[in-house]
């Protein structure tokens, strides 16, 4: 089978991805395209407006300010997505490094790797990422950090799993005689080979990178105001919910909605490289 | 099993150093001088010279550390910079709280975890199934602040249902006798308090319960599944015993084991949880003696409360793998070998 | 099958419990008043309270000052623990007859010993009453119920202090028993003795019966401590507390929940004038920064649209002020509503460009106090500033770190506001703007002026009320000119209550409320 027709067979085995990865397209297009979609910037004024309900010149109304609810989700939504990538991607970049060298050296460099990375899987992750979000400041930059640097660890797991398995196959042991050097080795076959795994935990960690991000914005640790962040949003609006609940509601449920859809094609790709699952099925 | 016990414990011992020192390095890790930066940017001289004596800073690393170290071993995790109370009495008197409400959390996560997985494995692929799974992702994927919102919203004010917040009627007064409120008010007799506690407990608990019953269930029907699909299950369903006999009494033990483990391992994620859902709601746990510590800066406060999460997620790891141990004998051999 | 039929049974079961719910009796409910409070309880005695509103309530009606202001107008003074008193025609000799028969809540008698306990513990230990009680150079007992307070200088404001939650009189016997603890087991004369502090949760008080001015129809008091203002909305709602004063520290907005309530029969809503005062101002004294240069400060005042503020943000629950001191002030300078700065952008574009800054040019950082209502009141700021080019990033930070900001003068501009304690243009004036207090009170960030300074000490220490008042005009005047802020509003105290709490009196500077009064029908 060519990868565009797994792709396919994927698909529709999945009717849910395939909602998922069609909810993320759009969110995608229309954060891109947002100034062509909503007449309003989420940063302007107009307090004669404030707390309109939906209607339609606001789709889903105004908040105190009389801001346009709408384009706040919309320009929130290209922070959304970017914190997901950035924060999963720089879990990545750190917890890779560390656990192909764990792995692939092993030994008192594995053990002392890996004992600090048991260490920081101690700690509750929320718990961890509002403490250093806290130590380091609030702002948004240091909240995606925070939430990374609890990400990295399981990162380092799977990559040094995969090392492990990897560096005993004949070929790499072959790079070895042949005098290929060490980081040659380890980018080239023990990488190589083992990012399908890597990726895969990538997609799991997708959704929880954007909640726990969401929610240090709701403890006021992530971006600040007039910053459109859905979980800043959600706290700075939570007084209203009595009589104006869509403001309160619509970005939690903007945030709801896109962890479910990354949660869901995760989830799906788990079951998909899972070779028992996929003999199930 | 005390041998897999003890070797279970030492090998807690680095990992315990480590995180006391990531703990330590918390207030350290900010370029510049800590007591300044902790303090913001518009700190006193006089200030920061007293949170430099608090902290040891003038010493040097290896000796604040183990001054640091040494003083958690003797309870003392310093003083709270807004009370100026030591932190560790602060903690103790609101970790009841919040054990009382990770608790009812969890049977409550039980309760509906384990039989709708069962349920949905035993289904597998009927439309209950797919339902289901797809819950129980919704369950993972929501913000715990905005399911809190909602539960208060529906079951406080359309319906009137339950209390919205604090953890008992103020008019009731409950006696602290394990500091469970529930529990104090069933051994002293007052009943009124037990059941207003329980009444409170029921809406935070749910949104923690949430998250962890839906992890629950996913586990248990991949457990049973697998477990459904083994030998001996063909063997039993073949002797002829009736399917409900196979499932409640071979499948179900078996596949409760990882379960168990999942528990253990969501526990701790849940009681971050808890910093949002105590806040909401009002509830005089650690999880908000954190939020108001970070409102406040405290940082004595924040360690404290980090280290204390980290503890907690420590002991249920090492609880449920002797659990764990106990229940597999094959575990329990291959461990204590 | 047997496991759906079980799945019913729960859920018909969860149905009927919750159907069923009873809480409490009514008797002990009507007994009973819950205020909620947003956060715990600091600091519950005199010795400690460093002005922490919520601690310095519960002081209020746990114990009781030597003088107190006369409600409801709050304009003149009666005596409480002191039954009279005299003050020497030079104004710095203060002569106290006190009630006979006042014990403390833990039997021990209330006498001349006692306040002078108190005081000079106070003085000594409470660094927030430094400026007022560090005058005091003597207190004698002149008889178990006489004593004389000498002050190093007259202060005519010296009474209005002695009202203060942080002068009250404290039981000697039980700050020897608890120590430090005492903060946390206050013991006073009255209305309400102290029972329990549970943290992050409660404050209990109960009933004195037997207080001095009789004892109060309520049997309890909880404090009950609901961080979150849309929780305690909901709360109010529920009847899950009595009274809530949303507005005490500008937490939350109150306008929408005052529409909502307005509609509500079980909630009335109290709106009462205050002499609370809030203002963006700048650090004249920062030598590097581009607000040194007044056309600057002229221009962002100039850039704010005041009525829209007001009309918009604060929907009502607040009026404008013009000067350094509210329009309900005795001393108010009627001049300043004509020197005030008005909405113009085009003017503050003008000056900006004389100042030689182009738009975008200008780039700040406004710090700010946290909650919703300053942060709102921010974002507004920030589009005022945005319209003329002047680019603002917020920065709401706790309140410590804010307060250090301020006596270090590292900011540029920054919200602040100014809650009088006591009812004289003195809270005001000498707190904000005399200029050696700089690096220990919030005090404007100006130049040192020995004219502005002198004059203010001046008006401190002048007994004679028109000549007085006449400083004060002057005083304002003066510091119009140097535009050391935008002031933008007085807001109104707001409580929220159940409609069937009566006899609350709202009490205005301070803002907090004495319950003896109160009870439920």
């Amino acid at each position: 089978m060519s990868a565009m027709e797994d792709l396919v067979y994927f698909l529709r085995k999945n009717p849910l991805v395939m909602a998922s990865g069609s909810f993320l397209l759009v969110l995608l297009l229309s954060v891109i395209f947002a100034p062509l979609l909503v007449n309003y910037t989420p940063i302007e004024l107009d307090i004669t407006e404030k707390l309109a309900p939906p209607s339609r010149d606001h789709l889903l109304g105004t908040d105190y300010f009389g801001r346009d609810v709408l384009s706040r989700i919309l320009y929130g939504g290209r922070f959304t997505l970017a914190i997901g990538i950035g924060v999963v991607s720089a879990a990545f970049l750190v917890g890779v490094v560390f656990g192909t060298i764990a792995g692939y050296f092993g030994g008192i460099v594995d053990t002392i790797i890996m004992r600090f990375v048991d260490a920081l899987l101690s700690f509750p992750a929320l718990v961890l990422a509002i403490a250093l979000a806290a130590a380091l400041g609030p702002s948004l930059t240091n909240a995606m950090l925070a939430v990374a640097i609890t990400l990295s660890p399981q990162f380092a797991r799977v990559a040094r799993s995969q090392a492990l398995s990897i560096t005993v196959k004949p070929y790499v042991e072959a790079a070895v005689c042949v005098g290929v050097s060490t980081r040659g080795i380890l980018f080239h076959y023990v990488l190589r080979n083992g990012i399908g795994p890597l990726l895969v935990h990538a997609s799991l960690s997708l959704g929880s990178a954007i909640l726990q991000t969401a929610s240090l914005g709701f403890l006021g640790l992530g971006a600040q105001p007039p910053l459109p962040e859905w979980g800043a949003d959600v706290s700075l609006n939570l007084q209203f919910i009595r009589e104006s609940p869509w403001v309160t509601l619509a970005p939690g449920v903007a945030i709801l909605l896109t962890v479910l859809s990354f949660n869901l094609i995760g989830d799906a790709l788990v079951d998909w490289f899972n070779p028992r699952q996929r003999k199930e099925d | 099993m005390l041998k897999y016990f003890l070797r279970r414990l030492v090998m807690l011992g680095p990992v315990l150093f480590l995180v006391l020192v990531i703990i330590f390095s918390l207030a350290r890790i900010i370029p510049g001088d800590p007591a300044a930066s902790l303090l913001g940017p518009g700190a006193t001289n006089e200030q920061i010279e007293a949170l430099r004596a608090q902290l040891h800073l003038d010493e040097n690393v290896v000796k604040q550390f183990l001054s640091y170290a040494g003083g958690l071993f003797v309870g003392d995790m310093g003083s709270s910079m807004k009370t100026g109370r030591p932190v560790f009495d602060e903690i103790l008197s609101r970790l009841p709280a919040t054990l009382e409400l990770s608790i009812v959390a969890t049977l409550m996560a039980l309760v509906i975890g384990i039989p709708s997985g069962v349920y949905s494995a035993i289904r597998a692929n009927s439309s209950f199934d797919h339902v289901n799974r797809t819950l129980s992702l919704v369950g993972v994927s929501a913000p715990a602040f905005l399911l809190a919102l909602i539960l208060q919203l529906i079951f406080g004010i359309y319906l009137g249902w339950l209390p919205v917040s604090g953890r008992l009627s103020p008019y009731l007064i409950a006696e602290p006798i394990t500091g469970f409120i529930i529990l104090d008010g069933i051994i002293s007799g007052n009943f009124d308090v037990a059941w207003s506690a329980f009444l409170h407990v029921l809406l935070p608990a749910s949104v923690l319960a949430a998250f962890l019953g839906a992890t629950v269930g996913r586990f248990v029907r991949t457990s049973m599944l697998e477990v459904l699909g083994e030998d001996y299950i063909r063997t039993a369903r073949a002797k002829g015993l009736s399917e409900r006999l196979v499932i409640f009494v071979h499948a179900l033990r078996n596949s409760l084991l990882p379960a168990i483990t999942i528990v253990g391992l969501k526990f701790a994620e849940m009681l971050g949880g808890a910093i949002l859902t105590e806040t909401v709601f009002a509830w005089p746990g650690i999880g908000r003696f954190m939020f108001e510590a970070i409102k406040n800066r405290d940082y004595p406060v924040i360690q404290g409360n980090t280290l204390v999460f980290a503890l907690l997620f420590m002991l249920t790891s090492l609880i449920v793998d002797l659990l764990y141990g106990y229940l597999d004998p094959r575990i329990r051999k291959r461990m204590s070998r | 099958m047997g496991l759906k039929r079980g799945f019913l049974f729960l859920l018909s079961l969860t149905l009927l419990v919750f159907g069923n719910i009873v809480t409490g009796q009514a008797d002990d409910r009507l007994k009973t008043l819950v205020v909620a409070v947003n956060s715990d309880p600091a600091n519950l005695e005199p010795g400690t309270n460093k002005a922490y509103p919520i601690g310095s309530e519960i002081i209020l009606n746990v114990f009781d000052t030597l003088v107190a202001w006369t409600p409801p107008a709050f304009e003149e003074m009666e005596g409480r623990l002191a039954e009279s008193w005299t003050v020497s025609p030079d104004g710095k000799e203060f002569t106290f007859k006190l009630r006979d028969g006042v014990k403390f809540h833990d039997g021990t008698d209330f006498n001349a010993e006692a306040v002078k306990f108190s005081f000079e513990r106070t003085k000594e230990i409470n660094p927030y009453m430094k400026a007022n009680f560090g005058l005091i150079s003597s207190i004698d007992v002149l008889g178990p119920l006489e004593v004389k307070i000498t002050l190093t200088k007259a202060m005519p404001v010296f009474l209005s202090i002695l009202a203060q939650p942080q002068a009250a009189v404290v039981s000697p016997a039980a700050v020897k028993k608890f120590g430090d603890d005492f903060n946390v087991n206050p013991v006073g004369t009255g209305p309400f003795k102290f029972v329990s502090y549970t943290p992050d949760t409660s404050v209990v008080l109960e009933a004195n019966t037997d207080y001095f001015r009789g004892a109060s129809k309520l049997s309890r008091i909880i404090f009950r401590v609901i961080p979150e203002a849309s929780t305690r909305r909901l709360e109010l709602e529920n009847g899950g507390i009595d009274i809530s004063q949303q507005n005490g520290q500008l937490y939350s907005i109150p306008v929408e929940d005052i529409k909502a309530f307005n509609k509500n029969p079980d909630v009335d809503v109290i709106e009462v004038p205050s002499q609370i005062f809030r203002q963006f101002e700048f650090n004249n004294s920062h030598p590097d920064s581009p607000v040194n240069d007044v056309r600057v400060r002229k221009a962002m005042a100039y850039a704010i649209d005041y009525d829209g503020l007001l009309n918009g943000i604060l929907g009502g629950t607040a009026s404008r002020v013009y000067g350094p001191l509210p329009t309900n002030s005795w001393a108010f300078n009627p001049a300043m509503k004509e020197r005030a700065f008005s909405y113009d952008p085009d003017k503050a574009k003008q000056l900006l460009a004389e100042a030689g800054y182009k738009p975008g040019d200008l780039k700040f950082k406004l710090y700010s106090f946290q909650g919703n209502l300053w942060g709102s009141i921010c974002t507004f700021l920030q589009a005022n500033f945005a319209d003329v080019g002047i680019d603002v990033t917020v920065a709401q930070t706790e309140f410590p770190i804010y307060r250090n900001l301020h006596t270090t003068g590292q900011h540029e501009i920054a919200m602040d506001g100014r809650q009088p304690w006591y009812n004289d243009p003195d809270a005001h004036i000498t707190i904000g703007y005399y200029s050696p207090l700089a690096d220990s009170a919030m005090t404007f960030r100006m130049p040192e002026d020995a004219e502005l300074d002198g004059l203010i000490l001046k008006a401190q220490a002048t007994v004679d009320f028109e000549e007085r008042k006449e400083l004060y005009f002057q005083i304002q005047e003066m510091i119009m000119d140097r535009v050391p802020a935008a002031y933008l509003f007085s807001n109104k105290i707001i409580v929220f209550k159940r409609s069937n709490v009566k006899g609350l009196v709202i009490n205005s500077a301070p803002p907090l409320n004495e319950y003896w009064s109160v009870y439920k029908e």
